[in-house]
């Protein structure tokens, strides 16, 4: 049983997925209500989690990544569908099979750096345009994976507030049909529509001791998703050189120049998502990205 | 190391990000019918004003409903009521002393002013129509559709049914159609069918010549088409279409005028007016295109032309031209052009002499057979809600200016206008909606 | 009609040869949109078709089925 606390005026719901702790912000004051809602999204999100995890060998990724020639349900189909939709996109630059270069690459803080021999021996195994994806049938070459890490999140945050959305509706009751529900997973946020007085969650963007650009802000969020993409604390530093975590799948080597985190605000959490992880691929032009897609957005920088 | 720029820089990918989780995430699940549009009726309806300066007017009404019955299948249902009333021109030219006709009925007459185009005063029709259509996916790349109308008049029964479908070739960028329709059509005139050629009386004492047996007529037709996506703003259709009528199609209220053969252009002295006759068979095609384009500005421009003949000696050319201002906030406007040139039928008359009907075996006057050009000028606008419904009005005028021909205009009559040229405006309001948002207003009203 | 017929698949033919790039789902953002479609007003399309007929020898082109009425 998730636990439930309740708040002011709405309940919050916990539970842990995808190494991520989780809420849920319920807009009513009927606690069973809360229970049931906190229960769907822990159902859902551990479902997706368990479903395309890359630590399982239960699942059908496992399956896939193993190179055998896989026929995928509709659900593959479609976050297939959207990872090619992605990689055309982000002109390459999200690619989903680039995971395996996390065999050499261990943002561990250390100076552990892989040689440059490591790192092109990974590169044959890189690149959607050589996964034989014909619906509904895939295969990978032997060596090449398939990882969901960058969309999963976000997707399970959307899937949730898609799954509460049809069950608020479907309640006999139609003073519940008004309810409002966040869905929060470890910072990527996604919202069923606007609360019960009309205005939305108030959401804060931190900025630490970093530079924020533009400032730091709360802001309300009455529809849509809220994603953060970066992770101040995953890189290796060596000789004075900073290594993040954002690697480019042309090179193998991560791209220079990137913010600390990307914030954006957008119609979904997946689209938010995949905004602000395209802008981390632009390197410094970060910023010159964000302005081009007239979305609200915070780039975080690294203290010089 | 790092991503090579690109020349342009960055592009704006938000919409296609969107367009794409959409369809991510609006897939059906096992949690089944996530998005509620599926309880969802589309509503469009629409009404228009149409008035003829000193002829027909007309109101016309539709409603037409569409649900999405499962998955990328619809169902649409059209209701239309229009009510006409006024007068048209009878086929006679006018003349420089009053002339008398009788009723379609034969049981009263009417006189028309001289130097005026005689018209029939008494076209009053209440029309209903009804159709409805399945529009269905076969497979990944092929969909089919059927439907079936009908449309009742006073004097008028069409029923017809209507059969097409769409390949999808080339990843989705061609698609490939292929249609067919099959109409059945009876007339049940006021006074009966009169026999083609036989004399108009002009008093309620005589009566006319009536053909019991001759009044069904079949519709047949086929069309091939191919819709090409050019690139991401630009989308373009040419069709060919080929058809066929068989049966009664002559217009069993219209008549020539008969003059005397002495070149003098006086209607002969007994029985001046004979009802019209036309083939029993009409063979038509035509080459249609289209196209669609997006600026950069957003604002859409849809032109078309088509190229129409049939066996009747008709040629028609047709431009059509819409162009969309689109403004912030929702609103635009939208304004219409159209020009259509029409060649004149190989039997139209404006006039016959003595004894020529014996020597002829077809002539029609009636002025949709002649050579003519429409014009038409017009201006939508239109507001679009935030929750997708929309309302809409335009006005727009239509003018018909048609060719006297020289051969028929002989004597007196070369004072006399022979074509009926013709102006009429039409005022139009639509109005689009959900289901759900009606139904959210009514409770709104309840509370 | 076998004239024609030609005509039409040659400009199909003609505009797949110009060897045009083929736009991918994800670039049907403009295309989807409703004043896009090639009937983007099917009620107005219907009133206007109506219209012409009854005034003009001249009908169809664009679509099969829709019904007649004795207006011509």
């Amino acid at each position: 049983m998730p636990d439930l606390e309740r708040r002011a005026d709405y309940f919050v719901g916990h539970f842990e997925a995808m190494a991520s702790n989780c809420e849920v912000l319920i807009d009513t004051e009927d606690e069973n209500l809360a229970q049931e809602i906190t229960q769907l999204a822990a159902t859902e999100v551990c479902r997706i989690e368990q479903k395309y995890s890359r630590y399982r060998d239960d699942n059908i990724l496992h399956q896939i990544n193993q190179g055998i020639v896989t026929r995928v349900d509709e659900e593959t189909t479609r976050l297939l569908d959207y990872a090619q939709q992605l990689y055309h996109l982000s002109e390459t630059r999200f690619d989903v099979t680039s995971g395996v270069l996390r065999r050499v690459w261990h943002f561990d803080g250390s100076d552990n750096i892989p040689s440059s021999a490591q790192i092109d021996a990974l590169r044959p195994f890189i690149g959607w345009e050589k996964v034989q994806w014909h619906h509904p049938q895939i295969q990978l070459a032997k060596g090449m994976e398939i990882d969901f890490g960058g969309i999963g999140k976000e997707y399970a945050a959307d899937r949730a507030v898609l799954i509460i959305n049809t069950f608020i509706s479907e309640q006999p009751d139609t003073r519940v049909h008004d309810t409002s529900v966040l869905i929060n997973l470890g910072g990527d946020l996604a919202v069923t529509g606007p609360r019960k007085n009309g205005n939305g969650w108030q959401v804060g963007v931190n900025s630490g001791t970093s530079t924020m650009s533009p400032q730091a802000a709360d802001f309300s969020l009455k529809q849509g998703g809220v994603a953060t993409s970066g992770d101040a604390n995953r890189y290796l530093k060596k000789d004075g050189i900073r290594y993040g975590h954002v690697l480019d799948p042309h090179t193998g080597w991560p791209v220079e120049g990137t913010p600390a985190t990307v914030t954006v605000v957008a119609a979904s959490c997946t689209d938010a998502g995949m905004l602000s992880t395209m802008a981390l691929l632009h390197g410094p032009e970060a910023e010159v990205f964000l302005r081009e897609q007239e979305v609200p957005w915070w780039c975080q920088w690294h203290n010089k | 190391m790092q991503l090579k720029k690109t020349q342009q820089g960055p592009r704006n990918i938000r919409r296609q990000l969107a367009v794409a989780t959409c369809s991510l995430l609006a897939g059906a699940s096992h949690a089944g019918g996530l998005i509620a549009s599926g309880d969802n009726w589309k509503i469009d309806s629409a009404l228009l004003l149409y008035a003829e300066k000193d002829r027909v007017s007309l109101a016309e009404g539709i409603l037409s409903i569409s649900k999405e019955i499962d998955d990328d299948e619809f169902i649409n249902a059209r209701i239309v009521t229009d009510v006409l009333t006024g007068s048209s021109p009878n086929g006679a030219v006018p003349s420089n002393t009053a002339q008398t006709f009788t009723n379609p009925s034969g049981n009263s007459t009417y006189t028309e002013a001289a130097n005026t185009t005689p018209l029939n005063h008494t076209f009053k029709d209440l029309r209903n129509a009804l159709s409805v259509e399945w529009d269905t996916p076969l497979s990944r790349s092929l969909r089919g559709t059927i439907g079936g109308n009908i449309s009742r008049e006073y004097d008028y029964l069409s029923t017809g049914i209507s059969a097409s479908l769409a390949q999808d070739i080339n990843q989705r960028n061609t698609t490939l159609t292929l249609g067919f329709s099959l109409n059945k059509d009876t007339w049940d005139p006021v006074g009966g069918v009169p026999v083609g050629f036989t004399v108009m009386p002009t008093s309620s004492t005589n009566k006319k010549a009536i053909d019991g047996a001759n009044t069904d007529k079949t519709v047949k037709e086929i069309l091939f088409g191919v819709t090409q996506i050019i690139n991401r703003q630009t989308l373009m259709q040419a069709n060919y279409s080929w058809g066929q009528s068989d049966g009664y199609l002559t217009d069993p209220y219209k008549i020539l005028s008969v003059l005397e053969n002495d070149g003098s252009g006086n209607l002969r002295g007994t029985n001046p007016y004979i009802y019209e006759n036309r083939p029993d068979q009409r063979t038509y095609q035509s080459l249609y295109w289209k196209g669609v384009h997006q600026f950069p500005n957003e604002n859409v421009l849809n032109l078309s032309y088509r190229y129409f003949w049939d066996d009747w000696g008709i040629q028609s050319h047709t431009v059509d031209l819409r162009y969309r201002f689109d403004f912030d906030g929702g609103h635009y406007l939208q304004p219409h052009l159209r020009y259509y040139q029409q060649g004149a039928a190989d039997f139209y008359r404006q006039t016959l002499t003595d004894g020529e009907e014996a020597s002829l075996a077809y002539a029609s006057a009636d002025y949709r057979l002649g050579e003519f050009v429409t014009q038409t000028i017009g201006l939508k606008y239109g507001f679009e809600f935030k929750n997708g419904a929309e309302i809409n009005f335009r006005a727009e005028m239509i003018t018909q200016e048609g060719k006297d021909r020289s051969a028929d205009a002989v004597g007196v009559l070369q004072n006399q206008q022979l074509f009926p040229d013709n102006e009429a405006y039409l005022l139009q309001g639509g109005l689009s909606l959900d289901s759900d948002m009606v139904i959210k207003y009514i409770m709104r009203l309840f509370k | 009609m076998i004239k024609a017929f030609l005509l039409s698949t040659c400009i199909s033919l003609v505009l797949s040869a110009c060897s045009l790039e083929p736009v991918q789902p994800w670039d049907r953002d403009i295309l989807a949109q409703q004043k896009m479609q090639l009937v983007a007003d099917p009620l107005e399309i219907y009133l206007d078709e109506h219209t012409y007929f009854s005034k003009e020898a001249s009908s169809g082109g664009q679509s099969v089925g829709g019904g007649g009425c004795g207006c011509n």
